[in-house]
């Protein structure tokens, strides 16, 4: 019987291994800076869920449009997707290097590398994603529109309106549902009649793919190459789910409900054992792709990227402009010159 | 020089932007067929490429404006009747007020947002809806009405070149009032108040239909009462200036909006006055506003909503 033809090649696998265990050491240091009062605003942990970020991310040119999911407020997309996040780390303390001058906090954009987010509004992704996935149809030069969201996205008019123009349109979008199965403290189950989310989408045409292990980051690349394929050659968009699990709570602070009641002790030690860089090292073990020196060394230069981050946001000064210097950049002038 | 109407005056701009540039295009509902006349036809020389319809989806539709301009592009987006833009305020008004400005100023979002809005044509409150007190309180957007045909190509021109979203509600009152409309392409100042009719005893400030009105009005008391009369055109920001220089002239205004008497652009420039120019008034300032309920479709439109017995009344009180 012939082997099966491997999706992923031996680059592609390391790379996403990588950015996992990148992932996972920036998601861990914004957890405890923000215990120690270091950020400010929010901060919505993306710890358990932190494999469908890196797989959606990975496989994207700077020239393709990111919408990040809003847990972990995007990290793991963007420094998958290969930007510089040390102004993002910066901007969340309020620093005058950060990405947005200071002033998004952490609803943050980098248009510089084409990624837009975040927004307190709950599906509005769905809304610029519809003209970015209008514009690069129109560019023509194979550019595509990762479109993340959660499952309580897929509530929103938005979500409806969204999926409906780009089945309509045939536009070059991947929506990407990242279903953790909770809106805060709202169960999925409670809250949607249809065991997939993926199964509106299918509704309107849209080709689907669900990825029931969305803790495997290989399972869920696998999944999302061939819907970025899709979109590059013309082929429109598709929506892929994977289902992956929410270790903490929704905002640091907040109880971890289930509905109303306190999630089970025994929910967190099976959840634990599907941590996604336990199940990657597992994988990357068995499979041959790292060496146990390879991984350490992954780890290592993982930790000190995070110490750099860390340093540049905690040498730079706040930003604290005027009343008047910030009226004065209110309007965009009609010969500005922006990235 | 050659007359158009107000609303083919706005398709003349739209017409001539687009051919200048291959970024400009409509999107809307019906804006193919042309539901109003400023789309009209341009569907033959532009294509659905350019001149695009979308399902009744006001988010995406806006959307497909938003995105498209953080891309490079110089959308018009058509909500057909302007209070439809409500549907998707947070869209339309605080997402893409703050897009630029909280995003450190690195990129534009050029788009024009559009719609009618209009008391006096028995439409009821959804149809008729002024929605420009609303828009002008979100940050980052220009909230602009021009009110004549001259000044509709002009303010269009320029907020299509513009790099800021740009609202504009149009007003049905005045959609046929014909003017004269040079043929070649010219923008007027987003910014800044047109003084109509230059007076010396009143300065009146009135916008889209409420303009006319005031004219007659000024046309009708020129014997006993020199009115100064002011379009602000821009709601957003406030050419305050131009006001308080007239009112350094008259001494007194009145302030005529078709919108709600309570916190709109009335409310904003009597606020302004008190505090920058109380020592420049002869008399209380007057406001011509619409009454703060909805807005009823019947007769009662007429005699709730400001008309020229309404401004006279307001013009004599302030003069006496």
């Amino acid at each position: 019987m012939a082997k099966k033809k491997e999706v992923l090649s031996k680059e592609q696998r390391i790379k996403l291994f990588t950015n996992l265990v990148r992932a996972d050491k920036f998601g861990k240091m914004m957890y405890s800076r923000m215990m120690q009062g270091k950020l400010i605003g929010f901060y919505h942990p993306a710890e358990g869920a932190i494999a469908p970020g890196v797989a959606a991310g990975s496989f994207l040119t700077n020239d393709d449009i990111l919408f990040p999911h809003h847990r972990g407020h995007g990290i793991t997309h963007m420094l998958s997707k290969g930007i510089d996040i040390e102004p993002y780390i910066a901007e969340h303390a309020g620093k005058s290097t950060g990405c947005c001058e200071g002033r998004a906090a952490w609803h943050y954009a980098y248009p510089e590398n084409n990624v837009f987010g975040t927004t307190a509004y709950i599906g509005h992704n769905f809304v610029p994603c519809t003209g970015f996935g209008w514009a690069a149809k129109r560019n023509n030069r194979g550019q595509v529109v990762m479109n993340c969201f959660g499952d309580g996205a897929m509530g929103t008019g938005r979500s409806h309106e969204g999926l409906l123009l780009s089945s309509n349109w045939q536009l070059p979008i991947v929506h990407f549902c990242e279903n953790n199965g909770f809106a805060i403290f709202a169960e999925v189950e409670e809250m949607h009649p249809t065991e997939h989310l993926s199964t509106i989408a299918e509704g309107l045409n849209i080709p689907t793919t669900i990825v029931e292990d969305g803790q495997d980051v290989f399972a869920i690349a696998e999944a999302v190459i061939p819907a970025i394929e899709r979109a590059r050659t013309g082929g429109g968009p598709t929506f892929v789910e994977a289902k992956c699990l929410r270790f903490k709570e929704h905002d640091i602070g907040n109880r971890d409900l289930r509905g109303w009641k306190p999630r089970e002790k025994e929910e967190y030690e099976a959840m634990l054992k599907r941590d996604p860089v336990l199940v990657a090292t597992e994988r990357a073990r068995a499979e041959s792709l790292l060496t146990d020196v390879e991984i350490e060394k992954i780890h290592e230069d993982a930790e000190l990227e995070v110490a750099r981050a860390v340093k540049f946001a905690d040498d730079s000064p706040v930003e604290s402009p005027t009343e008047e210097e910030l009226m004065a950049t209110l309007y965009a002038p009609r010969d500005g010159v922006f990235v | 020089m050659r007359e158009l109407a107000y609303v083919n005056a706005i398709r003349e701009a739209i017409q001539q932007e687009m051919r200048r540039d291959e970024k400009v295009f409509v999107v809307g509902q019906d804006v193919r067929g042309g539901v109003y006349p400023h789309t009209l036809d341009l569907i033959d020389e532009f294509g659905e490429e350019r001149i695009v319809d979308t399902p009744i989806s006001e988010s995406a539709m806006h959307g497909t404006a938003f995105g498209s301009a953080l891309q490079g592009y110089r959308p018009i987006v058509d909500f057909m009747f302007a209070s439809t833009a409500m549907t998707v305020f947070t869209e339309t008004a605080v997402m893409t007020g703050q897009q630029y400005f909280l995003h450190g100023s690195k990129r534009p979002v050029p788009l024009v947002m559009t719609g009618a809005w209009g008391i006096g044509k028995r439409t009821a409150n959804d149809h008729a809806m002024p929605i420009h007190g609303y828009y002008s309180r979100a940050p980052g957007l220009r909230v602009v009405i021009p009110s004549t045909p001259y000044d509709a190509k002009g303010i269009f021109t320029a907020a299509i070149r513009d790099n800021n979203p740009v609202m504009i509600p149009w007003c049905t009152g005045i959609m046929m009032l014909k003017g004269d409309v040079p043929e070649e392409s010219y923008e007027l100042p987003l910014d800044k108040a047109s003084i109509k009719r230059v007076g010396s005893d009143v300065t009146v400030l009135a916008n889209s239909e409420q303009l006319q009105f005031a004219l007659k009005v000024a046309d009708k008391l020129s014997d006993e009462i020199s009115m100064e009369v002011i379009d602000p055109i821009s709601f957003s920001p406030i050419d305050m200036e131009t006001i308080l220089t007239s009112l350094e002239k008259t001494n007194r205004i009145v302030i005529v909006d078709e919108d709600w008497e309570s916190g709109g652009f009335a409310a904003t420039v009597s606020a302004r006055i008190v505090e920058q120019a109380f020592d420049l008034l002869d008399a209380p300032i007057q406001r011509v506003c619409f009454p703060n309920m909805p807005i009823p479709g019947g007769y009662m439109e007429d005699y709730l909503r400001p008309n020229p017995e309404k401004i006279e009344n307001a013009v004599r009180y302030v003069c006496a």
